[in-house]
């Protein structure tokens, strides 16, 4: 287990910096400014995976890490002023161009998979994302405006 | 789970490759293409994964660092969900007070049901369609099926698809759709945000992604819609593939195919009759 985390916080560290240059590029955040927000993500995951590694149920982590920060952020919590000023320097969109450039790389493997399915698969594929996308945008359409809240 | 003995962090070919592929897709930087009244965002990170796609057709990249790269995307989607957390968290009341709807829309997951196999039944799939389309086919719903029918049944072998396709194409058409969707639809921006939620945090991405491009001025209620809408259909997803997805997609095949069979039926009397 020890081992494992190390391996992580390595892993994080790497992930850490590609973002925080990422961001720089970008998003004109310059690398120390978003330095405390990046390393307080990284230690909220590090926790996350200590959390499972601990307990002996097979929840997934990244459900420990959701919560985690969630909490450590809700208006009232000690220091989640200074949190959320933190991370709000690392953008988002910054964080999913490495998460996507990883995933090509690491999905080039299946390219052969891929070009083996059928058009009608292709087509079921793209109707199976529209339709839970739509289905959920339409219940949410109704229910936000019977609250009035769009 | 990770394999500890992978030695992620050194394999540095990875990371330098992923680093100037990030470097060079945002210093691109995004562009806006209007489609009709819609718009279609195309983002650095659409980029950067057309770019991993090609570049793992290149001598720089071995079986080895594909392999690697997968651990990475899973450890890069905790950061992610982190992000995303703090935004969700710091937007606690609001959030509380559209919980209603936060919670309604999951039913709109069995949407893919729904819109998906009438589609594949007219296309003439057969039992595939109940794997492809009662769920996403992400690893949960893999496993679902493969429990019930097996890997090699007519189901497996539909699950195992849509499994394929999503991974390879999901996040790209959503980040593709939902900006463009946002923009030529009626629909409010922040219900596509709910929408976004659909269990993969790639997916997720992408499509939250694209409405904040479109949207910026509502960057943090779509995060915090998007991440809370994610997170309650991954910790309740599973339950309802299982209780209610599941046998719900069996009966409306069922019923499509007998009313295909009926159809059929009445075609070949009028013809024997004419």
């Amino acid at each position: 287990m020890l081992n494992t985390i190390r391996e992580v916080t390595f892993v994080f560290i790497i992930v850490g910096i590609v973002t925080l240059l990422g961001n720089w590029v970008g998003y004109n955040i310059l690398p120390f400014e978003a330095l405390p927000g990046i390393a307080a993500l990284v230690l909220i995951c590090l926790i996350g995976f200590v959390i499972q590694a601990a307990l002996p149920s097979k929840i997934p982590v990244i459900v420990y890490i959701a919560i985690l920060s969630v909490v450590l952020a809700i208006p009232g919590m000690p220091g989640s002023e200074k949190f959320v000023k933190w991370t709000d320097q690392v953008n988002p969109l910054a964080i999913t161009t490495p998460v996507l450039a990883y995933a090509g790389i690491a999905i080039g493997r299946s390219w052969t998979d891929f070009t083996k399915l059928g058009w009608k698969t292709i087509v079921v594929g793209m109707c199976v994302l529209l339709g839970t996308f739509l289905g959920s945008a339409i219940i949410a359409e109704i229910i936000l405006r019977a609250q009035g809240i769009i | 789970m990770i394999n500890i003995t992978q030695n992620l962090w050194k394999d540095w070919r990875l990371h330098v490759i992923v680093l100037a592929i990030v470097l060079l897709t945002e210093r691109i930087g995004s562009f806006n293409i209007s489609v009709g009244p819609g718009v279609i965002l195309l983002l650095p990170m659409l980029y950067a994964m057309v770019v991993g796609i090609g570049i793992y057709f290149t001598p720089l990249i071995k079986e080895k660092q594909s392999k690697s790269a997968e651990s990475l995307v899973f450890l890069a989607v905790c950061l992610l969900i982190a992000r995303f957390g703090v935004v969700a968290g710091a937007s606690l009341p609001k959030l509380i007070e559209v919980g209603p709807a936060l919670l309604l829309q999951e039913l709109g997951n069995l949407g893919t049901i729904f819109l998906a196999l009438p589609i594949a039944v007219a296309l003439g799939l057969k039992r595939e369609s109940i794997g492809m389309t009662f769920s996403t086919g992400r690893e949960g719903g893999v496993a679902i099926i493969v429990d019930k029918f097996g890997l090699n049944s007519p189901e497996g072998r539909g699950v195992m698809a849509m499994y394929i396709f999503g991974t390879f194409f999901g996040s790209i058409f959503m980040g593709l759709i939902s900006g463009f969707l946002a923009t030529i639809t009626p629909l409010h921006p922040l219900s596509f945000a709910m929408a976004s939620g659909i269990g993969s945090g790639s997916m997720m991405a992408a499509s939250s992604g694209s409405l904040i491009g479109a949207f910026p001025q509502l960057e943090n209620d779509i995060i915090a819609f998007a991440s809370a809408s994610n997170l309650i259909t991954i910790c309740t997803g599973l339950f309802v593939s299982i209780f209610v997805a599941l046998p719900l997609t069996e009966k409306l095949y069922g019923l499509l195919t007998r009313r295909k069979q009926i159809h059929a039926n009445i075609k070949e009397k009028n013809n024997v009759g004419g």
